[in-house]
């Protein structure tokens, strides 16, 4: 079953004739025809839930934004820059009237009459092909509701947090905000915002088109319809597909992707981009939805799956993860500034042979105490995956701190350490 | 101690890794206090004027322009010059305070004295490292060496993780990469060539077969 | 606007019931259960809570994460834990994130003893550190400005300073750079960090990031005493503790008055204390011998000043100002009055309404309160430049447009710093304040007629718009002393009544606040230093011989140029400093037999002209009593002994009137404030023990009815005059910056802010006269000629042209419009 995806490598299609001809913008006229709270309800019935991280049901979401005549605000999140992630840049890429299309009814829906698509500043090729369809649309008079702005960000991955690009669309720092107020009450310039990600507002038109109960036949009972998955690293055919959630995760990522190159095995995979605690061989097996992948402690995220297979040690994805979300920590909070950095500093110390297994106590310590602590989940993002390598990787991870220690020291690889009864005191 | 010398573990006391010139020295005392320039001693080029105030015609408020009135002015000098950031706070009636915690927050935003110049991003995230980004970003920054208008440089996830390894090349996503392409990628800026065109993403047909229409 | 109402909620903390102020935050609310949150980044002065330390995570029942104290508002019912296992090792977990890069340079910190971060780490900390790593290293300590250190290892990044100069001072000079653990706070491309208000960010570090440079290894906290007073710099007069050590003044800090200052002061008020202990500091009586001045005795100043005055009896002129105390005024006006047979004395700079127009104008009926300010639904802004004339309530006006959604209008000469913030601005021509006023009175009142507009030089739309939104419910206008003075001032000033009555100003949360000249100005007049009031704006009748009855300071000058008058009575002020009209003080002075001056430093009139001098008090010193511009008497009190023979000027007052045959011998100077507040019926009653700490506002006592003068209805007004036309020339408005004060000019630390002579021109007329940016240029009126530089801002007025007063204004301008030559040098 494709929706978003369907015949998504057609010619033209991000021209809006080409785009019509297959029957775009129907679901805008139809919703248009519709009054407001009955396109939320629809969406609603569907039981869509963002596809942008958070899972959260983007029907809920919508009937939150308050009636009125006040200055009313959709933000499209296309700041799309967790690891592994890359689906909505196809998306809008191939077929930018889709989100056009979601945009102009989600607006319709809350009676926002802005809107704007924060897009990260690296795609700005993207943008380009997303301005000149929306002037089409423009021009064709489809949008005559709302004005919708495409903003370009200039690279900074916590602008993928809502609050944060809000900061960041009002032409600040991108710092997260405290929540309350939550954005649907007081977002960008403190009016009521609604904020939903490239897929999420995609599938929109679909809702529409099938009817929201029809959509909601489609995945599982919590976790409906379809979803655009990202597979990357250590598997052979890595790009987007369109899933039906609760298809099995095996079936993703040796099924559709290929699996491993020949030879090799699956030793861990980020269900849900690389802020998701990782999954090993065991979990393979698992439904892919939300539910699933909560219950087997991690998270579906953005729907983006990263193999790693036996040939990668665990404390180098362990660095890259501690290397990145040092790097886009904002720095606004302080278990986030200062964990990430610290993580870092004691993996790459681990790497270099200058620590012992006893560091992995205190990593795992310093994990505890980032994960719930902070402003934002960007300083969870990091302390989860790592918190989950060392529990499911911890022999691997004191092995290795041993080696790079006996390496450092002169010391034959291999050797067992001192039982601590020995070490004089 | 000096901004040479080593500490503990071998890592440079001063290795602070700053981009904004200046993060180690005080504030110059001989200069004014810097408050929103007057249009009356702040000239501004007439298309860079124009470019950022149409920006600012976009938004309900005109704050919102500063991210693509800062890379307007970037286009404009090749980098966020304490000029360019003037010439945007004078457009924008801000201070260049507030310009500069914006232009030193985000990634593409360079506040290092850079002339007009080519940018190369190769992607030194985990899907790519988990396919050789490593291997391929010391042999663009071999390439490149040397070339004082190319800019390489390690970037955080592009998202572009199904053509890994991959890297940005003025905006143009290329990848799989191997080393061996580094060397096209620095003959074709060269050459004024469009870049790696076998290896242009957006040539590239969606992974999932059932979608190909 | 009505000021929220405060009920109390009742919600348990650690097991306790607790009530607390509805919609107060947890940290606040806990207070009143004894329970202490540490804190680092909340600070309810900068704004809404922004959650950045992560200091004051409690345990809320009923929500599964951690909670932010600073954030989260007290409810009904609601069950807190702050001494859990889970919320320990939360905030242990924070203090030990915060200590990793901080470099524990206690025993060499400046902040050491006085320093939060040491506080809640000994309290909530854990007590061990983890972290082997090297910690971030920044070159320190480096200049931020010439007032402020930054040592950037110490930052904890709790944001507050930066969230001030944004979101309080508005400068949006400080800011943060870069990102993540790489953030650091600093300027836009090495410029200093200089601003009215900058020395705030010292005060609310709460780690020794920012420290004074003044400050800087001067002392311990264990070392010093605190003593509180009042800074007399400017009429804003707010509240500080002097950092005592040793009989010296070391520091001033804020001793926050919600009805005062807000907690803030201007760095004039933070360094200017270095005026008391200034090498030019005049510590002994000294008397002029053979062309210049030299140190004497007591004795011999007293009875030099003495027999001067007794041969100038019946002409004599006093002027009185900045720093000048309630007493002070008092006793010299009937040292004036009763010994020497002269009623001719004024605390204003140029004059002033009638008797019966001012005392109107400050009935308590239409005072204004700064609250009112914060509260009001619209604020006009008329005549004055509040950061130049009473920094801290331009804080007060921004934090109401920011905060509260007040209204805000600008009307005045020069372009204001509040023109930002402000829904309406309207400009008119330098000193045509009169016919403004009577232009806005006429809108006011409806008439479509313009001609007063234009005789203001002002727009007619601009002044329509003003009319409209001012039709609030309530509103205040601040307006300054400036409006009034010169010869048109009772006309200025019945207008202003007029404009009071149309908008119904109350004195309830609406009315007028004035902003004197002066540091004291309000209180000097109710002590009766008017020509035509005594104490508590009471008739008086004309002493002495003088036929044109009691004179006005522009009175004063004319006369002693003239020969009327032969003697000078300076309490703490020098004319060729603050008062226009230079050329015309000049003469009078060098005319001048005899001028007895109170002063601590040695300014140009005094140094050229003063005959005696008596050595003053600093306002460190001073015991006495000050009246601020919204009515609150304040009580000085003195933290430090007085230098060399420094003596009390109430003291040397009573024993110069001694000598004269009046009787002012006091035993205390206790005794003397409550003989004033005894001679000022509306303060009748009041006492030092009542003025406590914070001080009173009289119009809220009942005494304020002895002060009846209700405002009239809306009169017919004279035609203003034209303001001039330029003609080609320019007109000429002259201002005050902050800077422009001995005391600047005397500190050390603040020496580098003194004004220079900067003519403000509009780009306009910069190119027709041919002169760029930064050129030197002669500003000229007939046979006066001022040099100065030029500085173009594109909001100056064409035609209007704007010299610092006493940079070089006061020698162009004698109190009415003016029209300049501006050309090259």
């Amino acid at each position: 079953m494709k929706l978003l995806f369907d015949r998504i490598d057609q010619p033209n299609l991000n021209r809006l004739d080409t785009y019509r001809e297959r029957g775009g913008y129907e679901s805008l006229r139809r919703a248009l025809a519709m009054s407001p709270d009955e396109v939320v309800a629809e969406i609603d019935a569907s039981g869509l839930r963002g596809r942008g991280g958070a899972g959260f049901q983007m029907g809920k979401k919508a009937s939150f934004i308050p009636k009125g005549d006040m200055d009313k605000y959709l933000v499209c999140n296309a700041d799309e820059s967790e690891p592994g992630t890359f689906k909505d840049r196809e998306l809008m890429q191939k077929n930018p009237h889709q989100l056009i299309e979601g945009m102009g009814i989600a607006a319709h829906a809350t009676g926002c009459n802005r809107a704007f698509v924060y897009i990260r500043g690296e795609y700005d090729y993207v943008a380009d092909i997303l301005e000149a369809s929306l002037r089409e649309a423009q021009e064709a008079g489809l949008l005559e509701h709302v004005i919708l702005v495409v903003h370009r960000g200039a690279g900074a991955y916590i602008c993928g947090e809502e609050t944060a690009l809000l900061d960041s669309l009002e032409g600040k720092r991108g710092n997260p905000r405290l929540k309350p107020p939550f954005p649907a009450n007081q977002g960008l310039y403190q009016g009521p915002t609604l904020i939903n990600n490239v897929e999420t507002l995609s599938t929109v038109p679909h809702i529409i088109r099938m009817g929201g109960s029809e959509y909601a036949k489609l995945g599982t009972e919590t976790s409906t319809g379809t979803k655009i998955v990202s597979v990357s690293g250590h598997v052979q055919r890595p790009g987007n597909y369109e899933i039906e959630l609760g298809m099995s995760s095996r079936d993703i990522i040796f099924g559709l992707a290929g699996g491993p190159p020949e030879g090799r095995r699956v030793k861990l995979w980020f269900p849900g981009g690389s802020s998701s605690p990782v999954l090993t061989e065991e979990h393979l097996d698992l439904a892919y939805d939300f539910d699933s992948m909560a219950q087997a402690g991690s998270m579906l995220g953005s729907g983006s799956i990263i193999v790693v297979d036996d040939t990668t040690p665990v404390l180098d994805v362990a660095k890259w993860v501690a290397k990145f979300y040092t790097h886009e920590s904002c720095g606004k909070c302080t278990p986030c500034r200062e964990g990430t950095a610290w993580t870092l500093a004691m993996v790459e110390r681990m790497d270099r042979g200058e620590a012992t297994p006893m560091d992995l106590e205190i990593m795992s310590g310093v994990q505890e105490q980032i994960i719930g602590h902070c402003l934002c989940v960007l300083g969870d993002s990091m302390a989860m995956p790592i918190a989950s390598m060392v529990k499911h990787f911890r022999e691997e991870l004191e092995e290795h701190i041993e080696t790079a220690r006996a390496r450092r020291e002169g010391l034959p690889v291999g050797d067992a350490p001192v039982p601590p009864e020995q070490v004089a005191v | 101690m000096t901004g040479t010398e080593s500490g503990a573990f071998g890592v440079p006391r001063f290795a602070h890794g700053s981009r904004v010139p200046g993060w180690d020295r005080a504030a110059d005392l001989e200069k004014d206090p810097e408050e929103v320039p007057d249009p009356a001693t702040t000239p501004v080029p007439a298309e860079l004027r124009a470019e950022i105030e149409e920006y600012m015609s976009r938004y309900p408020r005109v704050r919102s322009a500063s991210i693509p009135a800062l890379r307007a002015a970037q286009r404009h000098h090749g980098w966020c010059s304490p000029e360019a950031i003037e010439q945007v706070a004078c457009v924008m009636r801000m201070t260049p305070a507030a310009l500069t915690e914006v232009a030193t927050f985000y990634d593409m935003t360079e506040t290092e004295p850079r002339p007009p110049h080519h940018d190369v991003f190769v992607c030194t995230n985990i899907s790519c490292s988990l396919r050789g980004a490593a291997e391929v970003y010391d042999a663009v920054c071999a390439a490149a060496e040397g070339e004082a208008d190319i800019h390489a440089r390690s970037f955080e996830c592009l998202g572009a993780c199904d053509i890994a390894p991959m890297a940005s090349v003025d905006g143009v996503y290329v990848g799989p990469l191997e080393p061996a392409d580094a060397a096209t990628i620095v003959d074709d800026l060269r050459a004024g060539r469009p870049v790696l065109e076998d290896k242009q993403l957006a040539r590239r047909p969606v992974a999932d077969e059932e979608a190909r229409a | 606007m009505p000021r929220p109402e405060q009920r109390f909620v009742t919600l348990t903390i650690d097991g306790r019931e607790v009530e607390a102020p509805e919609n107060s935050m947890l940290v606040d609310g806990a207070k009143y259960g004894d329970v202490e949150i540490p804190v680092f980044c909340y600070e309810p002065k900068l704004g809404p809570p922004v959650g950045a330390c992560r200091m004051c995570l409690v345990e809320v029942e009923g929500i599964p994460k951690l909670q932010t104290a600073c954030s989260t508002p007290v409810k009904d019912g609601m069950v807190v834990h702050t001494q859990t296992e889970r919320v320990k090792s939360a905030q242990e977990s924070v203090v030990e994130f915060l200590l990793i890069n901080h470099p524990l340079d206690c025993p060499v910190c400046d902040k050491g003893g006085e320093c939060p971060l040491q506080d809640v780490s000994y309290g909530w900390g854990g007590g061990k550190s983890r972290f082997i790593e090297p910690k971030r290293h920044f070159r320190k300590p480096l200049e931020l400005s010439p007032l402020v250190a930054i040592d950037r290892e110490r930052c904890i990044l709790c944001y507050r300073c930066v969230r001030y100069s944004q979101e309080v001072a508005e400068d949006h000079q400080l800011v943060l750079q870069e990102r993540g653990n790489h953030s650091y706070v600093s300027t836009f491309d090495g410029h200093p960090y200089v601003a009215p208000f900058s020395g705030n960010i010292v005060e609310l570090c709460p780690v020794g990031a920012l420290t004074s440079r003044v400050y800087r290894f001067r002392a311990r906290p264990w070392d010093v005493e605190d003593a509180g007073s009042v800074c007399t710099l400017c009429p804003a007069q707010c509240n500080i503790t002097f950092t005592v050590r040793d009989d010296r003044a070391l520091r001033v800090l804020s001793r926050d008055n919600p009805d005062v200052d807000d907690g803030w002061l201007c760095d004039k008020g933070r360094f200017g204390y270095q005026a008391i202990h200034a090498d030019e500091r005049v510590v002994s009586p000294m008397v002029r011998e053979g062309g210049s001045l030299r140190p004497v005795s007591w004795e011999r100043a007293l009875s030099e000043a003495a027999s001067a005055l007794a041969r100038a009896r019946g002409r004599v002129g006093a002027l009185a100002g900045d720093g000048a105390t309630n007493e002070e005024g008092w006793l010299v006006s009937r040292l004036l009055r009763e010994a020497l047979e002269s009623g001719d004395l004024d605390s204003r700079l140029a004059g002033g309404p009638s008797r019966e127009t001012a005392r109107t104008l400050a009935a308590p009926g239409l005072a204004a309160t700064v609250p009112d300010v914060e509260f009001a639904h619209s604020v006009l802004v008329l005549d004055c430049e509040p950061v130049d004339d009473m920094p801290i309530l331009d804080l007060r006006i921004r934090k109401g447009v920011r905060r509260q959604g007040v209204r805000l209008a600008v009307a005045t000469s020069r372009p204001s710093s509040l023109d930002r913030n402000a829904e309406v601005s309207v400009r008119y021509a330098p000193g045509a304040g009169e016919a403004f006023v009577a232009a806005l009175d006429a809108a006011l009142a409806g008439e479509a007629d313009d001609s007063l507009a234009t005789a203001a030089g002002a727009d007619p739309q601009g002044i329509r718009d003003l009319a409209q939104m001012l039709r609030a419910q309530d509103v205040v206008v601040v307006w300054g002393e400036r409006l009034t003075g010169g010869p048109r001032g009772d006309q200025a000033g019945r207008a202003l009544l007029n404009v009071a009555a149309r908008l119904g100003l109350s004195g309830d949360g609406s009315g007028l606040l004035e902003v004197p000249a002066s540091a004291n100005g309000r209180g000097l007049c109710e002590a009766g230093f008017l020509p035509d009031a005594g104490p508590g704006w009471s008739e008086v009748v004309a002493a002495g011989e003088g036929s044109a009855g009691p004179r006005d300071a522009a009175g004063i000058a004319r006369a002693l140029a003239d020969g009327e008058l032969s003697a000078l009575y300076l309490l703490r002020t020098d004319p060729l400093r603050t008062h226009p009209d230079r050329p015309t003080w000049q003469a009078g002075l060098e005319r001048a037999n005899a001028v007895i001056a109170h002063a601590s430093v040695l300014t140009e009139g005094l140094r050229e002209h003063a005959t005696v001098v008596f050595p003053a008090e600093s306002y460190a010193e001073k015991e006495g009593t000050v009246t601020h511009p919204d009515g609150r008497v304040q009580r000085l009190r003195p933290a430090i002994g007085r230098p060399g023979d420094v003596r009390a000027e109430w003291q040397v007052i009573g024993d110069l009137a001694k000598r004269l045959g009046l009787d002012l011998d006091f035993p205390l100077a206790s005794d003397v404030s409550a003989a004033l507040f005894e001679a000022v019926p509306f303060y009748s009653g009041l006492s030092l023990v009542e003025l406590a700490a914070h001080g009173v506002r009289w119009p809220e006592r009942e005494a304020a009815s002895a002060l009846d003068a209700p405002v009239p209805e809306p009169g017919q007004l004279e035609t203003p005059p034209n303001a001039p036309s330029p003609n080609g020339a320019l007109r000429l408005g002259t201002f005050r910056p902050i800077w422009s004060a001995p005391e600047v000019e005397v500190s050390p630390a603040l020496r580098f802010l003194t004004p220079r002579a900067r003519v403000e021109l509009s780009p306009q007329d910069a190119q027709r006269l041919g002169v760029a940016q930064g050129a030197t240029v002669e500003v000229a009126h007939d046979e006066t000629v001022v040099t100065a530089e030029v500085a173009l801002r594109s909001d100056v007025p064409p035609g209007s042209a704007f010299l610092p007063e006493a940079e070089g204004g006061a020698a162009l301008t004698h109190g009415e419009p003016r029209l300049v030559e501006v050309r090259p040098a």
